[in-house]
């Protein structure tokens, strides 16, 4: 099996609304599985699962505490999710400062041309 | 749903929309400003036809390293000469990514006094699986987990 890149491992964390709403919780303070269960309708183990893909992610640390083990969340692969879009903006960005300066050259090409064509018919 | 998952820029240019919007579509205009400094788009590369249903292609070469190479291919589903360009993208060579990301683009090309251009550009997913499966209810938690992002930034 290809191992797959780091960012749709994240993606694919965040695919599922309660992984996200648990990152919500958590990014309020460390919690523990049963604090985490709290406000859904499904098990604990089904909540385990889902702590399990978003460690996996790397979006959350869980202590070595047993059962009252509780997590964390950890900001970085998030910042890199956000980094990418923000890298796009930067390309845009400087792309565009470039068209601006393609967009003088081409209107200074066409005044030029339109002189000249002036002075043809003078 | 969430705004992180689409870009969005808005920026004026000073030159009315024809000259904006052939910067976009004429092959021979393209390759002289897209891509960042460090990059070059050669020109047999470069392959346009603003039309429904026709291509845009083009290959970005790092200057420094011609490993580093992405090829960006968009296909045109809605084309207004002048106002708009709709199409989605299909882009090879993102690092951290393998394969091809597939990005929804849209470009507006607004008349603005003076003889200038506003361009709206829209283009995502960048968080294509942070999805639309979720009803309403997840909407402040969606909000929330934005403003953890931004803060993470």
């Amino acid at each position: 099996m290809v191992a797959a890149d780091p960012l749709s491992v994240i993606f694919a964390a965040l695919a599922d609304p309660t992984r996200r709403a648990i990152l919500t919780r958590l990014a309020d303070g460390d919690a523990t599985v049963t604090e985490l269960a709290e406000p859904f309708s499904i098990s604990l183990p089904a909540i385990s699962r889902h702590l399990k893909v978003l460690e996996n992610a790397g979006l959350i640390s869980r202590s070595r505490s047993g059962q009252w083990r509780s997590s964390t969340l950890e900001a970085a692969p998030l910042r890199e999710a956000t980094a990418w879009m923000e890298q796009y903006r930067q390309f845009w960005d400087a792309s565009f400062d470039r068209l601006d300066a393609h967009l003088r050259r081409v209107q200074q090409d066409r005044s030029e041309q339109a002189a000249t064509s002036e002075g043809i018919t003078q | 749903m969430t705004t992180t998952s689409e870009l969005t820029i808005s920026r004026i240019f000073d030159a009315p929309p024809e000259l904006v919007y052939r910067a976009f579509v004429d092959a021979d205009q393209i390759c002289q400003w897209f891509g960042p400094v460090g990059y070059t788009c050669p020109y047999e590369s470069v392959h346009s036809d603003a039309r429904v249903g026709g291509h845009q292609r083009m290959v970005m070469i790092s200057d420094d390293d011609p490993n580093d190479r992405s090829t960006i291919d968009m296909t045109f589903t809605e084309v207004v000469e002048n106002e708009l360009l709709v199409g989605h993208q299909d882009v090879e060579g993102i690092p951290l990514t393998t394969g091809t990301v597939r990005f929804h683009m849209r470009l507006e090309f607004h008349e603005e006094p003076g003889g200038k251009t506003r361009l709206e550009l829209r283009q995502g997913p960048f968080r294509e699986l942070l999805g639309d499966d979720a009803g309403a209810g997840w909407e402040s938690s969606f909000t929330r987990l934005d403003s953890l992002l931004r803060r993470s930034l």
